[in-house]
Formats: C-alpha cells, sequence, structure tokens
C-alpha cells in the first residue's frame, strides 16, 4: 500500500504542467439522446504531412464512450468502409452544404438512417513541437554507466471540431482545445523524465466540451 | 562441396534478413455507388492477380511488397458492385457466345507501383502510389477507353514498423484508386456515349 502511495506520489511530481483553453462556437441548437442516437468522429485526412492523428480520434471516442453518461460512437473505419467511397480524402464532404448533395446518392442516407448517427464530429488539427533544446547523454562503460544533461521539448496541441447534424443537414458548431506544455529529460546518473502531454489534455478538454455540446438544450 | 552449399545458404539466409517484405492485408469495402446499367464481363490477368514489386533502396534497403490478394479482393469487390452484372473471365478477349450476351469488357492493369520511405523523401510517413489503367472495350472487343487512375496513401511508422507503415499506405493507395474508378468512370465522355449507344435510355 505504502509502495502504490509513493509510486502514484512519485508520477505526479514527474508530470509537467500543461496549459490548455477550450473555445465553443454555436451555430444551431443541439439535443442528441445518449440512449439511441450515435455521434461519429472523423480525422479531417488530407494528402500533405499535417493531418490529425488517428491516435487523437480514437483518444475522444475513448473518452466521450465512458463517464456518466456514455456517448455512443460509431467507430471511424466501420463508418467509412460502409459508405465508401463517400469519406474519403479525395471525396469527404468539405462543408456541411455538400451534405445535401451527399445525402442524394443512392443509399448514403438510408445506411445513415439505419446505424442512428444523428451527429458527426470532424476533427482538425495535430501536435507539433515548437521549441527544444538542451543536452543529454548517456554513457556505458566496464566500470558502468549513467546519464548527464537536461533537455527539454515544448509541444502545443490544437485541434478544432465542426460538428454536422446529419438530421437537418447543418452545422451545428464548432469547439477548439488548444494544449501547451514543456517535457524535461534530466540525466542524474539514471534518466529522470518529467512529461507534458498536451494531446492528451487536448483531447480530455475537446471531448468534455464536445458531450455538453451534444447534450439536449 | 558441402561446404559451399552451407555458404551458399547462409549467404541466402542474410540477404532475405536484409529484404524488408510487406504484404498487403486490409478490409475491401463494398461501394455504396449507383450501378452502370451493363453486363460486363471481367478480366484479372496473372500479373495482376500476383502483382509483387521488388525494389533496392540506397538508403533504405531492399523491399518486396505484395499487392496479390488484397489489390484482387478489392477491384472484384468493386467492380462487382459498379455494373449490373458482371461475371469474370480468364481471356483479355470475348469468346462469340460472350459476345452476344454482354455489353462489354474490362480489364484493370497496374502500370506502376512506387513508394517513398522517411529516409528518402525525408517526411515522417512512408507513402505508396499506384497507376492504374482500366481498359473498357465494348461487346465486339473494340477499345473504347483506357481510364488511368493514380491511388496514393500514407501511413506513420517507426522503427521497427516500416513493413506494417508501408503496407498500410499500399492499402490505402489501392483504396484511393477504386474512390476515383468508382466515382468518375461512368462519368467519362466514351463511357456515357457508349452506354447511349448501346444501351438506349441509360445515360440522360
Amino acid at each position: 500500500m505504502r509502495n502504490s502511495c509513493l509510486v502514484v506520489v512519485a508520477i505526479s511530481l514527474l508530470t509537467s504542467c500543461v496549459t490548455s483553453r477550450v473555445e465553443e462556437i454555436r451555430t444551431a441548437t443541439t439535443g442528441m439522446d445518449f440512449t439511441d442516437e450515435a455521434l461519429v468522429i472523423l480525422g479531417r485526412a488530407s494528402y500533405n504531412d499535417r493531418e490529425t492523428e488517428e491516435s487523437f480520434t480514437d483518444c475522444l471516442a475513448d473518452v466521450l464512450a465512458r463517464g456518466e453518461q456514455p456517448v455512443s460512437i460509431i467507430p471511424q473505419k466501420q463508418f467509412k468502409d460502409s459508405l465508401y467511397p463517400w469519406f474519403e480524402p479525395r471525396t469527404a464532404p468539405a462543408t456541411s452544404d455538400d451534405l445535401v448533395r451527399l445525402f442524394a446518392q443512392p443509399g448514403v442516407r438510408e445506411r445513415i438512417e439505419a446505424s442512428n448517427i444523428r451527429y458527426l464530429a470532424w476533427i482538425e488539427g495535430d501536435t507539433v513541437t515548437v521549441d527544444q533544446g538542451g543536452s543529454f547523454s548517456c554513457t556505458v562503460s566496464t566500470f558502468g554507466g549513467g546519464c548527464f544533461g537536461i533537455t527539454y521539448w515544448e509541444q502545443d496541441a490544437s485541434y478544432e471540431a465542426s460538428i454536422w447534424d446529419l438530421e437537418n443537414l447543418s452545422s451545428a458548431g464548432e469547439i477548439s482545445a488548444d494544449a501547451n506544455g514543456t517535457s524535461y529529460l534530466a540525466g542524474v546518473i539514471v534518466p529522470i523524465p518529467i512529461m507534458a502531454r498536451p494531446g492528451n489534455a487536448a483531447c480530455k478538454a475537446l471531448a468534455g466540451q464536445l458531450k455538453t455540446f451534444l447534450k439536449k438544450q | 562441396m558441402e561446404l559451399k552449399r552451407l555458404l551458399l545458404l547462409a549467404l541466402t539466409a542474410m540477404l532475405s534478413a536484409c529484404t524488408t517484405s510487406v504484404v498487403v492485408e486490409g478490409s475491401a469495402p463494398t461501394p455504396l455507388v449507383k450501378k452502370i446499367p451493363a453486363n460486363v464481363a471481367v478480366y484479372f490477368s496473372e500479373e495482376f492477380k500476383t502483382f509483387t514489386h521488388e525494389e533496392s533502396i540506397e538508403q533504405a534497403g531492399n523491399w518486396k511488397i505484395d499487392l496479390g490478394n488484397q489489390n484482387l479482393d478489392f477491384f472484384r469487390n468493386l467492380i462487382n458492385s459498379m455494373f449490373t452484372s458482371v461475371i469474370e473471365i480468364d481471356s483479355a478477349e470475348l469468346t462469340e457466345a460472350q459476345q452476344n450476351s454482354l455489353d462489354g469488357l474490362v480489364i484493370p492493369v497496374i502500370d506502376k507501383y512506387g513508394f517513398l520511405t522517411p529516409a528518402v523523401s525525408g517526411l515522417k510517413f512512408y507513402s505508396a502510389s499506384i497507376h492504374y489503367k482500366i481498359s473498357v472495350l465494348d461487346n465486339q472487343n473494340n477499345k473504347l477507353a483506357d481510364y488511368t487512375v493514380v491511388g496514393y496513401g500514407k501511413s506513420e511508422g517507426g522503427t521497427f514498423g516500416a513493413g506494417k507503415a508501408l503496407g498500410e499506405a499500399t492499402r490505402l493507395a489501392i483504396r484511393d484508386g477504386g474512390t476515383r474508378i468508382a466515382v468518375d468512370l461512368s462519368s467519362q465522355p466514351t463511357i456515357k456515349k457508349w452506354l447511349a449507344e448501346k444501351i438506349p435510355g441509360a445515360q440522360k
């Protein structure tokens, strides 16, 4: 028991500080029935270097599906396969205005209604390293080894969710979450990591706000 | 003699250990598109059915990418969902009997496959591109159109996940090529003209 407490204290001490900010713009009233209706979360794919990590959309789905009022989530892969080829990088609707055109395709409306999908959340953004520095090295010899120095890296996570109402074929609003944190790796014989996880913080902040946003008003 | 065989065996083992073998796997979704009102045959050549790409890259070693089953399953599903009825034949031409019962013939071919690793591109992901050529023939074996499509896919991978990442990038390239074929083929002018001539009232 005492050991467990020490581990918890040690981990909390080794977690670096992260600051996060969430903003919301609502353009329509929402009213999701968490017991009957489902949400699909899609990462906006692109052909360039920057795109939303799958781990981030997985994190959002995981957080939303847990807790007091779990949201029914349709997995991204299942959704894209069942509506192939309409949610691929080159065919996915870019704005909510394109939904009318999409729903005119044979079978699309029926598939979405059969899955009880009420809302679609497009996620855009990524986590980037904005600054890094310091020096750190480890040595191993016949007499032993050790690490010395300190290195740091600052990461900025910036994500935005565009929520579309698939019943009314319109945009319901946007939520953005930004988080920033600096991680350190210090070497005092043994390497000691002090990690900031801005991506994780942004995920939790965005998921919390998204759940509140979708609730019946 | 025995020593030579052992050395040869050891050398073969060493060389194969330096080659990254990738077998592309994944789902083959059924496209949700309006069927082209035509009864066609499809011919998959042996090369298409077993397509494998081998390449040596100075900065990234030897690679062997097997598209085989995934590519074939995907295209079977794709072509079957795009036309009213589809039969698979083992020749690149329709027989006389087939000419009487079918409207045309579709022949997909892989023209070119290429890939990039992070070591080559300087980017953090693996990418693959596939150039497909879709030939459409009428029921008299006259070529109507050669439709070229490029499918592109990319996937991030760690140091030890190179094969897996390239396999995923290739799977996405097959899927992307399929997207263009499913969405664009029916709107090609030559295809529209063919349908209008052979099946009056099919295309408005």
